[in-house]
């Protein structure tokens, strides 16, 4: 196994695959596209990142029909060996479907699709994901505003019910908050972790601020490799 | 009933007159018979045939060196250099828009984007242009909701940002609403350009895509057709977008043809089957012989004509050789879509439909499509109503400038749209630099680094005070907009959103703003490659304005030091670069229920240097780039344009005795008359000697522009001279917050 | 009392979020013939008169709950 390789996964509907498929080799990492209908072999890969989109045209909830692909029993397997699993907008829709985190995605608060750029606060950081991020937030006060990304979303609004909201907090599974929430997310939530920390996934989109054209490259370091 | 009353029966409901029933026997040397009403009923009306507008629209300036396809194929396409080409075009879908909004708008969206992808392009960008009624007249805000949830529900499906859009209201679109969409597709180093031309006899006719059902039966002819009450009651079926399966269907053909593997390809839009079919075999000049069994049906019981006439969405035809339909179908499969045979190409220049074993009809294509009636309207010279001898008759009443202002960045129509864009995803592909907040949208291209300048234009203020200049403004002032970012602009497509041509003054106004266009374009070298004509936009009587949008691309060597649209840091000296040829008060004028007044004539010839001018001085330059900000003055004038860059923290100063020496007296008036045509500009710290040098050295000939100094970017306050002062906090809440804020709660409650 | 209204996409009109589901289940092996997905509300009201309930429940679904063009609705006393 290459120390570099990425599996994109690719569902009907997945529109942000060829964005991730650049930002991974515009971060020196070796993207391969994993198709919904297969099984793959979850120990030939360095880390697994589903992206963005609408799979399945967000019919019946966003990510339910996803999160039924036999391709998932494959991203199950990688998750429980350890492997790092990122899911981006849809791709974390499809992870708490699949029940590989924990919450849902609902409607935004505002009954509407909502294009923005927000600012985010690392609550605790991902060894795997954007963990240089987290050790500049160590250095400074724990309020700081470390990140903008852009989102672009209308099922983006996390829910949990309250027990399962304090285990999130108690175990540290909160990752990322927003510093104004766009969608009525409960705690501000914008990513969260699985409790192993193997597993995160976030509602905005990193592979969209790669650069300065971009508007920021604040999204460089989730697709960098950690550890 | 007798024959007679039968025949006028028949007419009626196939839309076509006894003129047109005379000309369809003498060209079959028979009367048609059975399904063929409703073929010459569909490819005859207007929106297929353009038989009002073809004598006209032959005329436009459609040519330069970068122009690889034009007219006659389903969008343009231009040559980008370095192996990078683009195809792109503007389509209505106002009628449909009207009835179902969400639906209306979606499946406008979707159709654009097909015409895109069927050559072979991979869609990179949407921008819509939408007139609305006043937002106080009946079913308004119920439509804008509508048909702005359906632009954003199958462009963020679908996964195609939408970068830019124009969005009107006037009390002449309050029962006749405009959606126009406009698709921009890329065509990488290495990509072919597929075109609809069917060839080769004994290839076969594959259907692709989604099922045929009842949708839009009647729709193309039910386009070429004013609203009367009644036409809540006359609604086909409505056509339902998906914009899922449209993502399929786009994946799955351009890996078709990246592996080369069809002859022709055509997405089925307006008329479905019927102009798809018929048009792949006119412009091949071959025959088809189509079984209509084996079309894929939703409902079984459907009839031929019904299938022939669907305007059911996300369904392609394709001509390929028969050994390769396995791979084709394989393809599909994969992306879980069907493929099908349901024909055959032959040499015979005849299309045959068999139906039960039968044939129902064996017509010569170009019957159809090339041979319908071109009507030469009753228009009048132009003559313009408007006009007034100078400035004094040009006034705009305003008093208080500050509270004016502030008014008017609140109001409907000077506010921002963000309450419409932020329901747009403007990022997906990762290539957008420039989104919707800006005058211009910026997308990268991949290969290159280069970018790509997308704008819309047509104001139809403009048009409203004389369709000449309105048509020229409706080029020019885009193209302007390109190159105060540094753009070249490089073509143009146009939607031709019209009332009833039957009607004199209609087709005058028609007449003149397609001309003018049309001599625009050609001086500023940036052919006119693809559109649509849209008639008939007239309900109970009530014509819109007329309203010609435009969509124009523009191309500039690199992304990076393009002068932003809005003041970003204090101590700049503020230019601005004129043309003065004309001035209106129009949108100030009607804000304040005045009728648009204006004077001066536009020049094309002048308007060209003066754009390539703006260019060089704002492009990538060797030496570096002198200008760090700029704006095209456009309605409501200079106050409002410099209260839009000041739209964060920094302000402007702006020297009174400087302004008086290119306006003359100055009046609080003025500062809200438009000016055709004026740019702001601000130097970079440093590079005004060279920036005022470059414009002496570039200007040339052009002696009528001149530039001029007028003040400095200062702290958080706008002041021009004694005449205007405001902090620029009021400005930018007044222009953030506006009716917008309202309209979420109307539109909510 | 409680009155259900269902809404239910028209038989004529493209249904896509039920040919989604439906080729899903599909490809999961399930034998079906159709799929169809509507909206389910349930309105629960101060009447005590089934009849009137039933006529401002059929008002309401006219002014807003359903819309004609590509939808039909069914009302149920719970």
């Amino acid at each position: 196994m290459s120390a570099r390789k990425v599996g994109v996964l690719r569902f009907p509907g997945t529109n942000c695959d060829r964005d991730v498929w650049q930002a991974i080799e515009m971060s020196g990492g070796q993207p391969e596209w994993l198709w919904h209908a297969d099984l793959f072999d979850p120990s030939a890969y360095a880390r697994l990142i589903l992206p963005g989109g609408f799979s399945y045209g967000d019919y019946l909830r966003s990510g339910a029909l996803a999160a039924r692909a036999k391709a998932m029993q494959s991203v199950r397997e990688a998750a429980e060996r350890g492997v790092p699993v990122l899911g981006i907008c849809n791709g974390f829709q499809i992870l708490t479907e699949a029940k590989l985190l924990p919450g849902a995605l609902i409607k935004n608060e505002s009954l509407r699709f909502n294009d923005d750029w927000v600012g985010l606060r690392m609550r605790n950081s991902c060894r795997y994901f954007a963990s240089q991020v987290a050790s500049q937030v160590a250095s400074q006060a724990r309020s700081a505003h470390v990140m903008r990304l852009p989102i672009a979303h209308a099922d983006g609004r996390y829910y949990a019910e309250d027990d399962e909201l304090k285990r999130l907090e108690d175990n540290g599974q909160i990752w990322l908050t927003y510093e104004k929430n766009p969608n009525g997310s409960i705690a501000d939530i914008a990513g969260v972790m699985n409790a192993s920390g193997n597993v995160a996934a976030l509602m905005p989109h990193p592979e969209r601020a790669m650069a300065d054209w971009m508007g920021g490259h604040d999204g460089l370091s989730f697709f960098m490799h950690g550890e | 009933m007798s024959r007679v009353d039968n025949l006028d029966e028949k007419l009626k409901k196939y839309r076509l007159n006894r003129h047109e029933l005379g000309l369809i026997t003498e060209r079959l040397g028979r009367e048609p018979e059975g399904v063929e009403w409703a073929l010459f009923s569909a490819l005859w009306s207007e929106h297929c045939s353009y038989k009002s507008s073809k004598v006209h629209l032959k005329k436009l300036f459609n040519k330069s060196k970068r122009v690889l396809e034009s007219f006659g194929e389903n969008a343009g396409v231009v040559d980008l250099g370095a192996g990078e080409r683009i195809a792109f075009k503007i389509e209505s879908h106002n009628h449909p828009s009207f009835i179902e909004p969400y639906q209306g708008a979606a499946t406008g969206v979707g159709g654009i984007l097909r015409d895109i992808f069927t050559m072979g392009a991979r869609p990179i960008a949407l921008a819509d242009y939408l007139c609305f009624g006043e937002p106080a007249a009946p079913r308004m805000r119920a439509l804008m909701d509508g048909v702005v949830r359906g632009i954003g529900g199958y462009g963020n499906c679908v996964g195609v940002p939408t970068v830019t859009g124009q969005t009107e209201f006037h009390e002449s679109y309050n029962s006749n609403i405009l959606v126009n969409a406009m698709a921009v597709g890329l065509f990488s180093p290495g990509d072919r350009i597929f075109l609809s031309k069917a060839r080769g006899a004994g290839n076969w006719v594959v259907y692709a895509g989604a099922k045929t059902g009842r949708d839009g039966v009647h729709g193309a002819s039910m386009a070429s057709e004013s609203f009367g009450a009644d036409s809540a009651a006359k609604r086909p079926t409505v056509q339902i977008g998906d914009p899922f399966f449209e993502k399929l269907l786009i994946e799955s053909c351009l890996e078709v043809m990246a592996q080369d593997l069809v002859v022709a390809i055509q997405d089925m839009g307006a008329a479905g089957l019927t102009s798809s079919s018929f048009e792949m075999a006119s412009k091949g000049q071959v025959g088809l012989r189509l079984q209509l069994d084996d079309v894929p049906l939703r409902d079984p019981t459907m009839s031929p004509e019904e299938i022939l006439l669907s305007e059911s969405q996300e369904r392609m035809l394709l001509i390929c050789e028969p050994e390769k339909f396995s791979a084709i179908q394989a393809i599909f499969h994969r992306w879980g879509l069907d493929a099908c045979k349901i024909g055959e190409v032959q040499d015979e220049r005849v299309v045959e439909l068999r139906w039960h074993g039968e044939t129902i009809s064996r017509i010569d294509p170009d019957i159809l499509v090339e041979q319908a009636p071109q009507y030469m309207r009753a228009f009048k010279p132009w003559k313009a109503l408007h006009r007034v001898a100078g400035e004094a008759d040009v006034k705009t009443g305003v008093e208080d400038g500050a509270r004016f202002l502030r008014s008017l960045l609140g109001h409907v129509h000077g506010t921002s749209r963000s309450w419409i864009y932020k329901q747009y995803d403007s990022r997906v592909g990762a290539k957008t630099v420039r989104d919707c907040a800006e005058s211009v949208a910026i997308q990268r291209l991949p290969d290159s680094g280069r970018g790509l300048g997308i704008v819309l234009g047509c104001r139809p203020h403009m048009m409203r005070w004389d369709a000449r200049e309105g048509g020229i403004d409706a080029v020019a002032y885009p193209a302007l907009e390109l190159a105060a970012k540094g753009f070249e602009p490089l073509a143009v497509t146009d939607c031709l959103n019209y009332g009833n041509p039957e009607k004199e003054h209609i087709m005058s106004e028609f007449v003149a703003s397609v001309e003018a266009m049309s001599t625009m374009c050609e001086k500023l070298d940036t052919p006119i490659i693809s559109g649509n004509v849209s008639f008939y936009n007239e309900t109970m009587g009530r014509n819109i304005t007329s309203t010609p949008a435009t969509g124009l691309v523009g191309l500039r060597d690199h992304v990076d030091a393009i002068p932003h649209g809005v003041f970003t840091r204090e101590g700049e000296a503020v230019y601005l670069l004129r043309l003065p040829m004309a001035a209106v008060g129009g949108a100030a004028q009607e804000i304040t229920g005045q009728a648009p007044t204006g004077y001066g004539q536009l020049e094309p010839s002048l308007i060209a240097p003066f754009a390539r001018l703006l260019r060089v001085l704002t492009g990538a330059r060797n030496e570096g780039p002198l200008v760090s900000s700029s704006r095209v003055v456009g309605k409501f004038g200079l106050a409002y344009a410099l209260a839009r860059m000041c739209a964060g923290v920094v302000g402007c100063r702006i020297e009174e005795d400087a302004l008086k020496t290119i306006r003359g007296d100055l009046t609080v008036d003025d500062l809200f008359r438009e000016h055709l045509y004026e740019v702001i500009l601000t130097a970079l710290p440093g590079r005004e000697a060279e920036l005022e040098a470059a414009v002496r050295e570039l200007r040339g000939a052009l002696t009528m522009a001149s530039f001029v100094r007028i003040g400095r970017t200062i702290g958080a306050q706008l002041e021009i001279g004694s005449l205007l002062k405001a902090p620029v906090a009021s400005l930018a809440e007044s222009y953030q917050t506006g009716v917008w804020a309202a309209m979420e709660k109307e539109v909510r409650a | 009392m409680k009155i259900g209204v269902k809404v239910m996409p028209r038989k004529e009109v493209l249904d896509t979020q039920g040919r989604a589901v439906e080729n899903t289940l599909r490809e999961h092996g399930q034998k079906l013939n159709q799929c169809t997905v509507g909206r389910y509300l349930v309105l629960d009201l101060p009447d005590e008169e089934v009849e009137a309930a039933m006529s401002r429940v059929r008002a309401m679904a006219e002014t807003v709950l359903y819309n004609p063009l590509i939808e039909t609705f069914e009302l149920e006393r719970l």
